[in-house]
């Protein structure tokens, strides 16, 4: 099932690529139709999830064997946490694909590589072998380097170089710091994320631990991204399409907060304890540095951009959390790592339909610049709302789903690194205040267009793609249950020793 | 049971918001909504815990003590009345929109009010600040509103902290969010607790150093202006305290903080209130004040009098506000100098003389009794206390006669504007339920209180009604001596004064103005400094490539073309000698030569990415000879 979900995008990508007389309207409806199979399956694979106490952590489990003298092989499955980020990287592919668009000539080929993209994205979330989710890893940057490249606008191709060398170089040190953790430790040699986690190869190597944590740290930190390593994003968003937006902050940022936890994390946990303060320190500086510069943007999507970084660092901050003692305060460390889960879904959706919003408003006036607009309150009220209700998600508004995350971090941080936790706050103090003004510019005050454009309200794809999202914010915000059990299910085990 | 107070207007609120727009039925619905509110709340058992399970082992808790049950009435009671005067008073663009928001924002009130945990507190809490948001916002197209509601939203967020705070310390010191697991809180943590509940109470209630929020908010509508005033919003940071305060009073530096916040926001809001020129910024001047003798109260170990008095402010507070929103409506603006409808709005008038004489506190008024019990509540920790607070009582005092003579003195013009049936139903109702709280007065009737809540009143000295009663005169002649004076607060020192002095100003240049300049270096800092090393390392790299790429040319492509004229040379050689055999293999080798030369000259693209990809290539060809070699 799970290997369906992977395989059934890749060739539908394959085949697209080949069916020369697919018109925009075929390749888009293919698209729409193939990344719907493994949402469908993944929400299959949800409802037959055991959250119950003494089930496995992994589940649905896939194995074929592939290169047995290297002990790679093709296994596939799911803990509670790769479910239900996998569950929503799923559904924003189909979002992304369902989302209406200015393609030109070449739709096919876009639809096609959003297809490629989202069988290797998932594919990162659903393997159990670590050569497999470096290889899906890196393939995922492929597939978003051209959609930047191509179907970007602006100096999209420069910002698509930057985007690739930026992490490329991560993907290198995460390279080097696979090898560093699977050849070491006793046993025979094998890449089984199960098998790795109950050994804990690492654990008692203190100057080889510590590079490869830094290996990993330094990778997953720049994909995530953390400051200071975040400058390739805004240039990346800012010249991106929206649908590949919304999948660079909604899907491909996660596969940076999914490898901290699901490699150092899980699998070297005692060198994680011992540097965890650090990790959660830069997590800090990202919270307040990406509030304070998103702020001090004047670009819709640069100000959403640096956002990410913020909220990111939250998600960095409850890993820290839950990662950063051996045993003790389990109870805390479960909440900041179920919030720190939570907070990946949340920002997924939220800034997904942010970055969305985004494109409308340059397909209808090729602006980004907040002060070129005003008052669009009376002229497009359905956007208005849906802004609304995303930003202040965003900001963390109970009722909505960014809150539910940011508490559970909070409050778990805090039993732990009782000062990073309140620092930390600050951050949803400016988060307020930068929605909250740019808002105000966008929507609210006197009517201005750029250049007297029109500016016609969302239309009826718009609309339900938007709808759709913004519905899974408010249920999570409002019941949470169903998402929060079999995360918390995983953290438990995660927390409570090796899994 | 207990949760439908915040289900159901909630409910209410989305179906109004989505209902038919005439003015009928958006008067006649949350009329009906908020009456199943009050009587929900007031056939809801006090006592009664009830537990939601909200997922990874988080719940959500509701109860409702005495004191909250009290608060959980209160608020539909008030509502109601507003939110039927709304849907008569507002203007039609946006009314249904402002109408559900009213119903939402009650719901969220009463959520605040039963919850019996940090989590479930902060969401009533902060749904609260948002619906207010909204409403102050409420005539987005103009340019003050919608400024004014991010005003009051951050300032008041700020505050929030305050709580994220007090639920984080109480879940690492007691492992859960609830209330009454504070009593086996360690010491600093409770203090953490009480800090932390202390700022955003302070903040929500518009006390100093936040007070200047709720001027801002008066750019909202009339009625969003009296919801807030009287039974929302501001009201929950008082509230807070008051349900909080057994729990928090082991704290020692608590009591003294609370009081010295709150005697300061009264002594202050009563001075500003006094001079203000503006109707309604006068009203929110003395909203402050009072919430201020709220907090004395509860400094002084008597939330049960901070509650009395939130009761009796919330009825005389919106009754002011509705008054004011009917004689502004008729001035044009709220200036007060262009008011004096007396003989234009008689009825208007006359209710809002029960309302401003409650707010002087002149017996037999509740608000009157209420204000007393403060002052004796204070001067059992200190005469001096007791006398700051009669001094407030007389500001007030001053301020609301000059408020009732300068808005509604009979020296003013005559005029046809007529407030509506319903506007004065609302009117008269709040003004009948000023008048029946001076029951309170009687003794039977408010020991007999304080037994239900099990809670004791404070002793009164002898001396105290006396002198307040003698200041709260000299406040009412002073204040009729100020309503004289039409240009007071308008020009000079007295309107920075009158704007909270100059409060507002200090916190633009003090915090608005440098968070945005940080913010807008931190950018530029961004951009230039934090991304130069990656864009160091692109120069760099390109700058080896280039480098490699003209080694590779000089020194490559030499020795290959050596190679093959080497090559050549022995060809020609072996050729010269005539021997077939040895031709064939350098010939090879030379051509073999010159094709890989060729090659590699092709590949100096000097394109970044294909060097790096070469050389990721190269790597993972290295790795996988390791992996091969080791296994």
């Amino acid at each position: 099932m799970l290997s369906l979900a992977i395989l059934v995008p890749l060739i539908g990508a394959f085949v697209l690529s080949l069916w020369t007389s697919a018109g925009t309207r075929a390749a888009r409806a293919t698209a729409i139709a193939l990344s719907a199979v493994p949402f469908a399956l993944l929400v299959a694979a949800w409802i037959g999830f055991d959250a119950s106490p003494g089930a496995p952590l992994f589940q649905h489990i896939e194995e074929a064997p592939w290169i047995p003298a290297l002990g790679v092989a093709w296994r596939m499955g799911v803990d509670g946490i790769a479910l239900v980020v996998a569950t929503m990287s799923a559904l924003l592919f189909v979002a992304a694909a369902a989302w209406p668009i200015e393609l030109g000539e070449r739709a096919r080929e876009y639809y096609a590589w959003i297809l490629f993209l989202a069988g290797v994205s998932l594919g990162v979330f659903l393997t159990l072998d670590l050569l497999l989710f470096y290889v899906f890893f890196d393939l995922s940057l492929v597939g978003m380097y051209f959609l930047i490249g191509r179907w970007g606008h602006g100096d999209s191709q420069s910002a698509a170089l930057k985007f690739f060398l930026y992490t490329l170089a991560g993907s290198l040190a995460i390279l080097l710091a696979v090898l560093g953790l699977v050849l070491a430790g006793e046993g025979p040699l094998t890449f089984d994320m199960r098998e790795l986690i109950a050994r804990q190869p690492l654990a008692g190597m203190d100057l080889r631990g510590g590079l490869v944590l830094l290996g990993f740290v330094f990778g997953f930190g720049i994909k995530t991204p953390l400051f200071p390593v975040h400058t390739w994003l805004p240039p990346a968003h800012v010249q991106a399409p929206a649908p590949a937006s919304t999948i660079l902050a909604g899907v491909l940022l996660k596969m940076g907060t999914f490898g901290l936890l699901r490699i150092p994390l899980a699998m070297m946990h005692e060198t994680f304890a011992r540097y965890a303060l650090w990790i959660g320190l830069i997590a800090l500086a990202s919270i307040l540095w990406g509030a304070l510069v998103a702020l001090g943007q004047t670009s819709i999507k640069r100000r959403i951009a640096y956002t990410s970084v913020n909220h990111m660092g939250y998600t960095v901050l409850g890993i820290a959390a839950a990662g950063s003692l051996v045993a003790g305060h389990e109870a805390a460390r479960a909440l900041a790592l179920t919030g720190a889960v939570v907070e990946m879904v949340a920002h997924g959706l939220i800034t997904g339909s942010l970055f969305l919003m985004a494109g409308s408003f340059w397909q209808r006036t090729q602006s980004y610049t907040m002060a070129d607009y005003g008052g669009l309150a009376g002229v497009a009220p359905k956007l208005t709302a849906a802004f609304i209700l995303a930003a202040f998600a965003s900001l963390g508004l109970p009722g909505l789903a960014g809150f539910v995350a940011e508490f559970q971090i909070f409050a778990g941080t805090f039993a732990v690194h009782p000062w990073l936790a309140g620092l930390a706050l600050f951050g949803i103090l400016l988060t307020a205040a930068l929605f909250l003004t740019m808002v105000r510019a966008l929507f609210f005050g006197d009517r201005k267009l750029p250049d007297g454009r029109g500016f016609p309200d969302l239309s009826r794809s718009e609309t339900v793609v938007l709808a759709a999202l913004l519905a899974l914010v408010v249920v999570i915000g409002v019941y949470p249950a169903w998402l929060l059990e079999p995360i918390m299910a995983s953290a438990r085990m995660l927390v409570g020793g090796a899994g | 049971m207990l949760w439908a107070l915040f289900l159901w207007p909630v409910a209410g609120g989305l179906v109004a918001g989505m209902g038919p727009r005439s003015r009928g039925w958006l008067t006649a619905w949350p009329a009906g909504v908020l009456a199943l509110t009050l009587g929900l709340a007031i056939l809801a058992a006090p006592d009664a815990g009830t537990v939601l399970p909200w997922g990874g082992g988080l719940t959500l808790r509701a109860g409702l003590t005495p004191l909250a049950h009290a608060v959980a009435m209160l608020v539909p009671a008030v509502a109601a009345m507003v939110v039927a005067y709304a849907a008569q008073h507002e203007h039609r663009p946006g009314l249904r929109r402002l109408i559900a928001l009213m119903l939402v924002f009650v719901g969220g009130m009463e959520l605040l009010v039963i919850a019996a945990d940090f989590l479930t507190l902060l969401i009533g809490w902060e749904l609260v600040g948002a619906c207010s948001w909204a409403l102050i916002g409420h005539r987005g197209h103009e340019d003050a509103p919608p400024a004014s509601a991010n005003f009051a939203f951050i300032v008041t967020r700020a505050g929030d902290l305050g709580l994220f705070l007090a639920a984080m310390a109480t879940f690492a010191g007691s492992g859960s969010f609830a209330f009454a697991d504070l009593a086996q809180m360690p010491p600093g943590l409770l203090a953490l607790v009480a800090a932390g509940v202390l700022l955003s109470a302070a903040s929500k209630s518009g006390q100093i150093p936040f007070a200047p929020w709720l001027f801002r908010a008066m750019d909202g509508p009339t009625s969003v202006s009296a919801l807030l005033h009287a039974a929302t919003m501001v009201a929950a940071g008082a509230y807070l305290l008051a349900r909080l305060q057994p729990l928090l009073a082991p704290v020692l530096w608590f009591g003294p903080a609370v009081i010295a916040i709150g005697l300061l926001t009264a002594l202050a809001g009563g001075g500003v209130a006094l001079i203000q020129p503006h109707a309604k910024k006068l009203l929110a001047g003395s909203t402050s004040a009072h919430y201020g003798l709220m907090f004395v109260a509860t400094g002084a170990g008597y939330p049960l009098i901070a509650i009395v008095h939130l009761l009796t402010h919330g009825f005389f507070k919106a009754l002011l506000f509705l008054a004011a929103g009917v004689a502004g409506e008729r001035a044009g603006d709220y200036q007060l100098r262009h008011m004096r409808f007396g003989r234009a709005l008689p009825l208007t008038a006359a209710a809002s003389a029960i309302g401003a004489l409650a707010l002087a506190g002149v017996p037999p008024l509740g608000g009157a009794w209420t204000k007393e019990e403060i002052a004796s509540a204070a001067g059992e920790h200190s005469s001096l206390l007791a006398i700051a607070v009669m001094l407030a009582g007389a500001l007030s005092a001053a301020y609301a006669t000059r408020f009732q003579l300068a808005a509604f003195g009979r020296d003013g013009m005559d005029g046809t504007c007529r407030p509506g049936a319903i506007e004065k139903a609302a009117l008269l109702l709040l003004a009948l339920a000023s008048l029946v709280l001076g029951l309170l007065w009687l003794p039977g009737f408010h020991d007999s209180l304080a037994r239900t809540w099990d809670a004791r009143l404070p002793h009164a000295e002898a001396w105290e009604l006396p002198l307040s009663l003698a200041l709260i005169a000299g406040g009412i002649v002073a204040g009729a001596a100020l309503a004289r004076r039409s240009e007071l607060g308008t020009r000079g020192v007295a309107s920075k004064m009158a704007d909270w002095m100059g409060l507002p100003t200090l916190i633009d240049a003090g915090v608005t103005r440098p968070a945005f300049a940080l913010a807008s270096t931190a950018a530029a800092a961004d951009d230039r400094i934090v991304d130069s090393p990656a864009r160091g390392a692109a120069v760099l790299g390109r700058a080896a490539a280039r480098l490699f790429a003209r080694g590779d040319g000089a020194v490559v492509d030499r020795g290959v073309r050596a190679s093959s004229a080497f090559g050549r040379w022995l060809a020609q050689l072996s050729s010269g000698m005539g021997e077939r055999l040895a031709d064939a293999l350098p010939e090879a080798t030379a051509g073999g030569v010159g094709t890989g030369g060729r090659l590699a000259v092709r590949m100096q693209t000097g394109m970044t990415h294909q060097y790096y990809a070469t050389v990721a290539g190269g790597i993972l060809l290295i790795v996988a000879l390791v992996f091969w070699g080791t296994a």
